[in-house]
C-alpha cells in the first residue's frame, strides 16, 4: 500500500506543473470553430507528445514513452487539474490504441501507435448502430469477405469526431456465430475510403461532436483486420473496460477542478444580499458532491492497483464507471442548484461562466449512458461478480 | 498511489475472519482471542490504521459484540503523543478494554463545545453513549479552563457512576456516565496540544473503526442477499434473475466496494500523517454511514418478510450499522463540517 509519491515521480509531477504554467492553453486560446478547434488541439497534443506526456507508458519501440503506467497517470492528472483541453485523437488513445497495443501486429503497431500519440491521425470508433446501442452484439454492419479484402456495408452512429477522423475502427459481423457475440470482427477502415459517408449530428450542447457512418460497400484490405478473424467483441469489451477503469483518475481530477470553480462563484454570487456560500444547506449539497468525487478517487486508486502491475483492468472497472457518473451528475446538477437564480439575472458579465455551467449539465447526462450505460454496467456486476442467475 | 493489501495485511485479516468463524460468538471467549492474537498492539511495526480497520470490518462481518473499537482507537490515538504521561503509556503494555466517553446529553461530535470539566485534577460532567460493558478504562474527552484535555480513568475509579441506557443494538449496550468530583491523577492526563493532536487523531480513527465495522456489517448483509436471490424461486423463476434486484443487489455492491476503498484510502492517509487525513476520515464516514445503511436497506428489501421477523439475523445487522453510523460523527455531521471546511476555503471578496 503506497499513497505518496516516489521522489522520481513527484519530480516529473513537477516537470509537468512547469511546462503547463508556462503552455498550457487557456479557455479563451481555444477556437470555437469547430475545424479551427481541431487543427488547434492537435498542435497541442503533439506539442505533449513531444515532451513525452503523450503515450508515456505505451511500448518505446512504437513510439510511446517505455515508462511504468503510474508516471502517464501521474501527467493525465496535472492535465485535468491544470484545466488542459482534452486531446483531440481521444479515442486513439483511450480505446483503439490500447486494442492496437494488445491485439494488432507488429507491422499495424509500426504503421500507426506513434501517430495517434502525436495526433498525426485521429481515431474513431464504429461500434454503436442505430439498432444496436446498449445490446451492442446485435450489430447489422456486416463485412463480405472478397479474398484479399471485405466489403463492409452498415450504419454506424455516436461517432465522436468521425468528420475530424483518418481512421475508423468499425465492428463488423464476418461469420455468422454460434452466439450472437460470436462472428463479430474488428476492421481498421480509412475514412478516406470509396463508399462512405460522414453526417455530423448536433448534441444537446449545441455541438457537433459526432457523426453517423453511412456504409456501403467500403473495401477494408484484409490486413486491416485487428487481431484474429471473430475476436471483435473479446477486443472491446478489453478495451472498454481499460477505459472505464484508467479514464476516471484525470477524471475526478477534472471534477474536483469544476467543484472549486463552483465552490468560488457561490462565493462570489448572492441572493437577498447574503453569498450564497454562506447557506448552510449550500455548503452540504456542496460538500455531497464533493463526497462523490473523492470516493470516486479512494475507489479508481484501489481499483488501478492492478492496471499498474500490467495486468489488465477487471470488472471492476464498472464500479469505477457508475461512479464515475454519478460523481459528475451529481456535481453538475448541484451546480444548477446551488447557482439557481443567479443564473438568470441577466448579468453579462456572468454569460460566459453561466454558459459553461449548462453545458457541462448538459454534457453530463450522457456520463451515464456512453461506455456502456449505468444499467448494461449493474448488468455486468450482477452476471460476473455477484454471479446472480438469469433463470 | 497503490491501495493493494499486502501479503501480510491479507493475512492478518484471514487469521481474524478464522478465529471469529471458530470462537462461536461468545462475547468473552472473542475478546480473549482477539487480545490473545495481538489486536491490540497498535504499533507502526505491528497495527496501523490500514490493519485496525482490516479487524474492524471482520469484526462487523460476524457482528462481533466486544470492545475493540474504543481499545483500539485509544491505543491509537495515544501512540503518536511523544512520550506520553505513564498511565497512557501503560496501555500498550496490558490488554485493559478501553471506552470511549465523548458524547454528552444535548451534544453533538464536537470536542470544542465539550462541558465536562477538569478542574485542579477533579473531573466533572455528564456524558452518554458509553460502551461500557467489559471496559477497564474509560478514555475521556474533556477540557480544563482553556483547552481539550483527554483523561484516562478507570471504569471503577470513586465518583464514576454508569447507568444503562437505550440502544438501537443491544448487542452493544451503550451507558450514560456521570463523572462526580473524579479525582484523575497527572499521569493520566494529556493537556495542551498533544491532547488536542490526540483527540483529532481519536476522532479521525474512531470514525474510521466504526465506518469499517458497519462496512463489515455490510459486507455481509450483501452476501446473504446475494446467496438469497440466487435460490429464493417465485413466479418460476429465481428471484436473482429479475432486473430489478439484479440492480438493487449490484448497486449494493458498488457502494460496499467503494465504502471499502474510501476506508483503506483513509486509513492509508492517517498512517502516513497526510495534510489530507482528517478531511478525508471525515469523507470516508460521511460516505459509508449512508452507503451501509442503503446496503442494509437493500438486502432486507431482496429478503422480503422474512427479514422482519425477529429470528432473522438482518435486523443484527441493521442495527449495527446503524450504531456504528452515528458514532464519531453520522453523515450530516461530517457533511456540515466537508461544506464548512469549502466554505473556508476560498478567499472570500467580502474579507478582502
Amino acid at each position: 500500500m503506497k499513497l505518496s509519491l516516489s521522489p522520481e515521480e513527484r519530480e516529473l509531477q513537477a516537470e509537468v506543473r512547469d511546462f503547463l504554467a508556462a503552455e498550457c492553453p487557456r479557455h479563451e486560446d481555444v477556437p470555437h470553430q469547430l475545424d479551427e478547434r481541431i487543427a488547434y488541439l492537435r498542435g497541442w497534443q503533439a506539442r505533449c507528445y513531444e515532451r513525452g506526456y503523450v503515450g508515456r507508458s505505451w511500448p518505446a519501440e512504437f513510439g510511446g514513452g517505455g515508462r511504468p503506467p503510474a508516471e502517464q497517470i501521474i501527467v493525465d492528472q496535472e492535465l485535468a487539474a491544470a484545466g488542459a483541453p482534452e486531446f483531440p485523437n481521444i479515442v486513439g488513445l483511450d480505446v483503439l490504441g490500447p486494442s492496437l497495443l494488445a491485439f494488432g501486429n507488429d507491422e499495424q503497431r509500426r504503421e500507426h501507435v506513434a501517430k495517434i500519440l502525436s495526433g498525426e491521425e485521429i481515431w474513431c470508433q464504429g461500434f454503436s448502430e442505430p439498432e444496436a446501442g446498449s445490446d451492442l452484439a446485435s450489430l447489422r454492419t456486416v463485412a463480405v469477405d472478397k479474398g484479399d479484402h471485405f466489403l463492409v456495408s452498415g450504419q454506424k452512429t455516436w461517432t465522436s469526431w468521425g468528420q475530424f477522423a483518418s481512421h475508423c475502427g468499425v465492428l463488423a459481423r464476418t461469420d455468422e456465430g454460434e452466439k450472437k457475440h460470436h462472428g463479430i470482427s474488428l476492421l481498421i477502415m480509412d475514412m478516406d475510403s470509396p463508399g462512405l459517408e460522414v453526417r455530423p449530428m448536433t448534441q444537446i450542447t449545441g455541438h457537433a461532436e459526432f457523426v453517423e457512418l453511412f456504409l456501403d460497400e467500403v473495401a477494408v484490405p484484409k490486413e486491416n483486420l485487428l487481431g484474429e478473424r471473430g475476436q471483435g467483441w473479446a477486443i472491446t469489451m478489453y478495451t472498454l473496460g481499460h477505459e472505464r477503469g484508467t479514464a476516471a483518475l484525470p477524471r475526478q481530477v477534472r471534477l474536483r477542478t469544476w467543484l472549486d470553480r463552483l465552490v468560488s462563484e457561490a462565493a462570489e454570487r448572492e441572493v437577498d444580499g447574503a453569498a450564497l456560500l454562506d447557506g448552510e444547506t449550500t455548503q452540504v449539497e456542496l460538500a455531497r458532491a464533493m463526497i462523490g468525487i473523492e470516493v470516486l478517487r479512494h475507489h479508481a486508486y484501489r481499483t488501478v492497483g492492478e492496471f499498474l502491475k500490467g495486468g489488465a483492468v477487471g470488472e471492476d472497472s464498472s464500479t469505477v464507471k457508475l461512479l464515475s457518473a454519478e460523481a459528475e451528475q451529481l456535481l453538475t446538477s448541484t451546480a444548477l442548484d446551488v447557482l439557481g437564480p443567479t443564473l438568470f439575472d441577466g448579468d453579462p458579465e456572468r454569460r460566459a461562466a453561466n454558459e459553461f455551467w449548462y453545458e457541462t449539465y448538459l454534457y453530463s447526462r450522457a456520463a451515464s449512458v456512453y461506455g456502456g450505460s449505468q444499467q448494461i454496467q449493474r448488468g455486468i456486476i450482477a452476471d460476473r461478480i455477484l454471479k446472480l442467475p438469469v433463470s | 498511489m497503490d491501495l493493494e493489501l499486502t501479503d501480510e495485511q491479507k493475512l492478518l485479516s484471514g487469521s481474524v475472519e478464522t478465529l471469529l468463524e471458530r470462537s462461536g460468538g461468545d462475547r468473552g471467549e472473542v475478546w480473549e482471542k482477539i487480545v490473545e492474537f495481538g489486536g491490540l498492539m497498535v504499533d507502526p511495526e505491528a497495527l496501523g490504521a490500514v490493519e485496525l480497520c482490516l479487524i474492524a470490518r471482520n469484526l462487523g462481518a460476524h457482528l462481533a459484540a466486544i470492545p475493540y473499537l474504543g481499545s483500539a482507537a485509544a491505543r491509537y490515538a495515544i501512540q503518536a503523543v511523544d512520550e506520553p504521561p505513564a498511565g497512557f503509556a501503560a496501555l500498550a503494555e496490558v490488554p485493559a478494554a478501553v471506552a470511549i466517553a465523548f458524547l454528552e446529553p444535548g451534544g453533538g461530535w464536537t470536542a470544542e463545545t465539550l462541558t465536562t470539566r477538569l478542574t485542579g485534577g477533579s473531573l466533572a460532567g455528564e456524558k452518554c453513549a458509553v460502551e461500557a460493558a467489559g471496559a477497564e478504562e474509560l478514555l475521556v474527552v474533556c477540557r480544563d479552563d482553556e483547552e481539550p484535555v483527554l483523561a484516562l480513568v478507570p471504569a471503577d475509579a470513586a465518583g464514576v457512576e454508569l447507568t444503562a441506557q437505550d440502544s438501537i443494538d443491544t448487542s452493544l449496550p451503550l451507558s450514560r456516565l456521570s463523572l462526580a468530583a473524579v479525582a484523575v491523577g497527572s499521569d493520566r492526563l494529556l493537556s495542551g496540544a498533544a491532547a488536542t493532536a490526540a483527540i483529532e487523531r481519536l476522532e479521525a480513527i474512531g470514525g474510521l473503526l466504526a465506518a469499517a465495522e458497519a462496512s463489515g456489517a455490510a459486507a455481509t448483509m450483501l452476501a446473504l442477499a446475494t446467496e438469497y436471490a440466487g435460490q429464493r424461486r417465485q413466479f418460476g423463476r429465481t428471484i436473482g434473475s429479475n432486473q430489478a434486484l439484479r440492480h438493487i443487489l449490484a448497486e449494493m455492491y458498488v457502494s460496499e466496494s467503494a465504502s471499502w476503498s474510501s476506508i483503506l484510502y483513509s486509513a492509508a492517509a492517517l498512517d502516513d500523517d497526510a495534510a489530507e487525513a482528517r478531511q478525508s476520515a471525515s469523507i470516508t464516514k460521511a460516505f459509508t454511514t449512508r452507503a451501509s445503511r442503503e446496503i442494509a436497506h437493500g438486502a432486507m428489501q431482496v429478503f422480503g418478510g422474512i427479514a422482519f421477523t425477529e429470528e432473522h439475523d438482518a435486523h443484527r445487522y441493521l442495527r449495527r450499522i446503524n450504531l456504528r453510523g452515528s458514532q464519531f460523527g453520522d453523515a450530516e455531521h461530517h457533511e456540515r463540517l466537508l461544506g464548512r471546511a469549502l466554505a473556508t476555503s476560498v478567499k472570500r471578496v467580502a474579507n478582502a
